[in-house]
């Protein structure tokens, strides 16, 4: 071989020694947690109580959760939850059992609450006895927003110590992704449940400390967490922080290790931009806007108009307008990617008011006219909602879509202590909502906010047929089934405007870069508060 | 003077039973009720679980019966039970008051000795660059709402230096120099429009004073600057600016509602809201009863001072 034959391969060599230098250099070696530290964080707001299953606010799931532990739970390292991210807490493993009608769990034994009692399958049938309103429930919820969740348990029975049996009416794949939510945490049978309103005694990772009412909450590291090695903090401090310009200077000026989820996106803007080095957090928060139309209220117990109302509503328009671009589109499931359960992409494109926007509004008078309304005699319609900002800048755009319809529409601002009862009691034309599902699961979504009778389905949508595939979808085993009925409902919620979509808001979070392991789901904001994994970089 | 006092306790006892009712009947007037609150927060309302906790809480007796009931609480110390957070409200109330009560004492002290100095000076310099120096400084601390001023020092503290006073309370007695740097800002921002209202006062009475015989035959006697300005004009000027002084105590008492906010400090005027929006009637009745208390109290201590500024000032003589 001659030298200049050397030369190419040299060359080449040289460049691949060199890039291999470069990347080893640049390449972060993946550190070693650090135990130590209090995390200090700011949340949306201050916690009504720290009882999970008496609330249905972000800010108690966020806050009590590292006091408690479920039975399962989702794996707080993986982004998107689903059934195949569900990891086991105080269950060491479970088994489904007669065709799927009992859930067994077989519990640990090793596991102490906070107050140095063993917990034991009592504690678990007491709690879920209390939450699904058993005849026999040795305690009492003052609200019990989750009801319907467990609404198929028929029984809950503890034959030893370390074995809990749900029997249920009928099979229920999602029952395990419900009592994997925030929201479900097993809770002591040897303290009452009111004294959860400022107090916490779990199983979990944070004992807790001290609450003073609207300032703050605060929790110290459990020594004999049944996980070995875990905390990896000392404690966590929540500090209640109402103004948000103060939050975001709180944070900035180092005050703070992270802020709570709940952040729009342009308080995160305006914080990155006092400093560059502070790490978003974006999430799917499995909230939507929607609008609930009064079906036992006339004109709207007439298809056409709900449907003129449903096309009005552009939704481009609104991700731009009073989302500021944060975000997506779909239909009454989380859309994907982040959602598991979404429509496709495609199928979104053909919903109502996903289409071409001059063309669904001449669609819209249209449709009006033959329901008898027209310039000469515009439909009238009062849009109420919360008084709340969040709220009003998105009902003050649909007075306006609406109005370029040649709808008479005004706006009505409720005050938020009564806008659920005026909810309750049907007392509305049309209201714009925001719907928070805990999981991103068909059961819990369509069970609340669509079946017949369902306290929370404001409008009064009842149809027989969407009752029965409900029902139907909930028992499927097969999940390419279940997503396959699961889509054909959600069609047709949206086709018959059960409760008009008109987006689902991102939310965001901001920290430090030495806050480590904090991994922000995607699909939902409720189920990721255990905080034994995080750790402190300083 | 005995008598005087008496007559003056017995309208405030008056004034504060007035008050009582007022507030009985205002937060009654305020849409929905604690159950209200609690199912809005739960997203649904279950009317049977909602009629149990009214009873249990005692709101769906008739509402004399109610007012009667807190009357006989409040006469014998007790202040209730917090319907929120189901604490003794003197347990809520008791911690809150000192941080608002150190609030309101050094934004005074920041007013006084801000306003009673500059006022003073722009009216012996009267129409003199420095004079319009001052009116200028003290029309801006009026044109300036307190809270928006707390914003922007909070802002350009942590643009210029990256620093914020502390968002988590220091009590002064585990930490004497942090809790003032935590109070230093915030007393700052609502003590300097305090301090606006104090100059201009003392401004125009000192004005006023200066222009007297005696002040003149002072000045003919060859008099010093000094003891005829701040020893004979500025007592005889101090009887207006004792009555702001006063007022401002009381006002700043409930009006550092936003202040505390922006501050991120855990007093009472902060947390009423918070009552108020809960419709926590044991927090916000016992609280705003607090507050009366501390105005009628500061009237009363003002009135009483004239007498020590202005012996010419009789109590009990027509």
């Amino acid at each position: 071989m001659t030298r200049r034959h050397l030369v190419g391969p040299l060359v080449l060599t040289s460049f691949l020694v060199l890039v291999l230098i470069g990347i080893s250099a640049h390449a972060q070696p993946a550190k070693a947690p650090k135990y130590g530290g209090v995390l200090v964080g700011s949340p949306l707001s201050a916690p009504p109580s720290l009882s999970p299953h008496e609330e249905a606010t972000i800010s108690t799931v966020q806050q009590a959760s590292a006091c408690f532990n479920n039975l399962v739970y989702f794996d707080p390292a993986k982004r998107q939850e689903s059934a195949e991210t569900l990891v086991p807490e105080l269950a060491e493993k479970w088994s489904w059992q007669d065709n799927h009608r009992n859930l067994v769990f077989f519990l640990r034994k090793d596991v102490k609450w906070h107050d140095g009692k063993p917990f034991t399958s009592k504690d678990v049938k007491y709690t879920f006895d209390m939450v699904r309103g058993a005849k026999d429930a040795k305690g009492k919820l003052r609200v019990n927003p989750r009801k319907l969740w467990y609404a198929n348990i028929e029984a809950i029975e503890a034959p030893d110590p370390h074995t809990v049996v749900f029997r249920l009416n009928r099979p229920q794949p999602s029952l395990l992704l419900m009592l994997a939510a925030g929201y479900s945490p097993v809770m002591p049978e040897h303290v009452p449940v009111t004294e959860f309103k400022n107090k916490c005694v779990g199983t979990g990772p944070f004992k807790f400390k001290e609450h003073r009412p609207g300032e703050s909450v605060e929790f110290v590291k459990n020594p004999d967490y049944f996980v070995k090695g875990r905390p990896y903090l000392d404690g966590i401090k929540w500090v209640i922080i109402k103004d948000r310009s103060t939050q975001i200077a709180a944070l900035q000026s180092g005050q703070l290790d992270v802020t709570g989820i709940g952040w729009n996106a342009a308080n995160v803007e305006t914080a990155k931009k006092g400093n560059a080095r502070l790490v978003v957090m974006e999430a799917d928060s499995g909230v939507n806007d929607n609008l609930l139309i009064n079906f036992k209220r006339a004109p709207f117990t007439d298809a056409r108009v709900r449907r003129a109302l449903n096309l009005a509503l552009d939704r481009k328009a609104y991700v731009v307008g009073p989302r500021q671009g944060a975000a997506t589109f779909g239909g009454a499931m989380l859309p994907r990617p982040s959602g598991v359960w979404g429509l496709s992409d495609a199928e979104v494109k053909k919903l109502p008011g996903m289409g071409d926007a001059a063309k669904q509004k001449v669609e819209a008078k249209k449709v009006l006219a033959e329901a008898g309304f027209g310039p000469g005699k515009p439909l009238k319609v009062t849009v109420s909602t919360r008084a709340l900002a969040i709220y009003v800048d998105t009902a003050s755009w649909v007075v306006d879509q609406l109005r370029q319809v040649g709808i008479d529409a005004t706006l009505e601002q409720i005050e938020t202590g009564v806008w659920h009862p005026k909810m309750t009691r049907r007392d509305f034309d049309v209201a714009l909502n925001l719907t928070g599902i805990g999981i991103d699961e068909p059961d819990a979504n369509f069970l609340e906010n669509f079946r017949c009778g369902s306290p929370r389905n404001y409008s009064d949508y009842c149809s027989e047929d969407i009752d029965r595939l409900i029902a139907e979808q909930s028992q499927i085993l097969d999940r390419a089934k279940r997503l396959k009925l699961v889509h054909e409902i959600d069609r047709r919620l949206q086709a018959d405007g059960a409760r008009p979509i008109l987006g689902w808001g991102k939310q965001y979070a901001l920290l430090w870069p030495h806050v480590k392991n904090w991994v922000q789901h995607t699909n939902s904001i409720y189920n990721q508060s255990r905080m034994q994994e995080v750790w402190l970089d300083k | 003077m005995r008598g005087y006092i008496t007559k003056r306790l017995l309208i405030a006892v008056v004034t504060l039973f007035g008050m009582s009712i007022v507030i009985f009947v205002l937060m009654r007037l305020a849409p929905g009720n604690i159950t209200d609150i609690i199912f809005e927060s739960a997203g649904y309302v279950d009317q049977e679980d909602k009629k149990r906790l009214e009873v249990e809480l005692g709101i769906d007796r008739p509402l004399p019966v109610q007012y009667g009931a807190w009357m006989r609480e409040l006469l014998s110390g007790d202040l209730g039970k917090s319907y929120h957070y189901e604490l003794p409200a003197a347990d809520i109330i008791k911690p809150r008051l000192p941080v608002t009560l150190e609030l309101a004492f050094l934004a005074l002290a920041f007013s006084i000795l801000l306003g009673v100095p500059f006022g003073v000076i722009s009216a012996i310099r009267q129409d003199k660059p420095l004079d319009y120096v001052l009116r200028v400084v003290s029309l801006a601390g009026l044109s300036m709402p307190s809270f928006w001023l707390g914003m922007i020092v909070i802002l350009l503290l942590v643009r210029s230096f990256g620093w914020i006073p502390s968002v988590q309370y220091v009590s002064p007695f585990d930490d004497l120099r942090a809790n003032l740097a935590q109070f230093f800002f915030p007393a700052l921002a609502v003590g300097y429009r305090s301090s606006a209202l104090i100059m201009r006062i003392t401004r125009s009475a000192m004005l006023e004073v200066l222009r007297e015989d005696y002040i003149r035959t002072a000045w003919a006697k060859g008099q010093r600057e000094g003891p005829v300005v701040w020893r004979h004009a500025l007592k005889n000027a101090s009887l207006p600016v004792i009555t702001l002084i006063g007022i401002e105590f009381a006002f700043l008492i409930g009006g550092l509602i936003v202040t505390e906010t922006v501050f991120n400090l855990p007093g009472v005027a902060r947390y009423l809201i918070d009552a108020i929006q809960w419709r926590d009637y044991p927090i916000v009745q016992n609280l705003v009863m607090l507050i009366a208390v501390i105005v009628v109290l500061a009237n009363l201590t003002v009135d009483l001072l004239y007498a020590w500024l202005d012996p010419r000032i009789k109590y009990g003589r027509p």
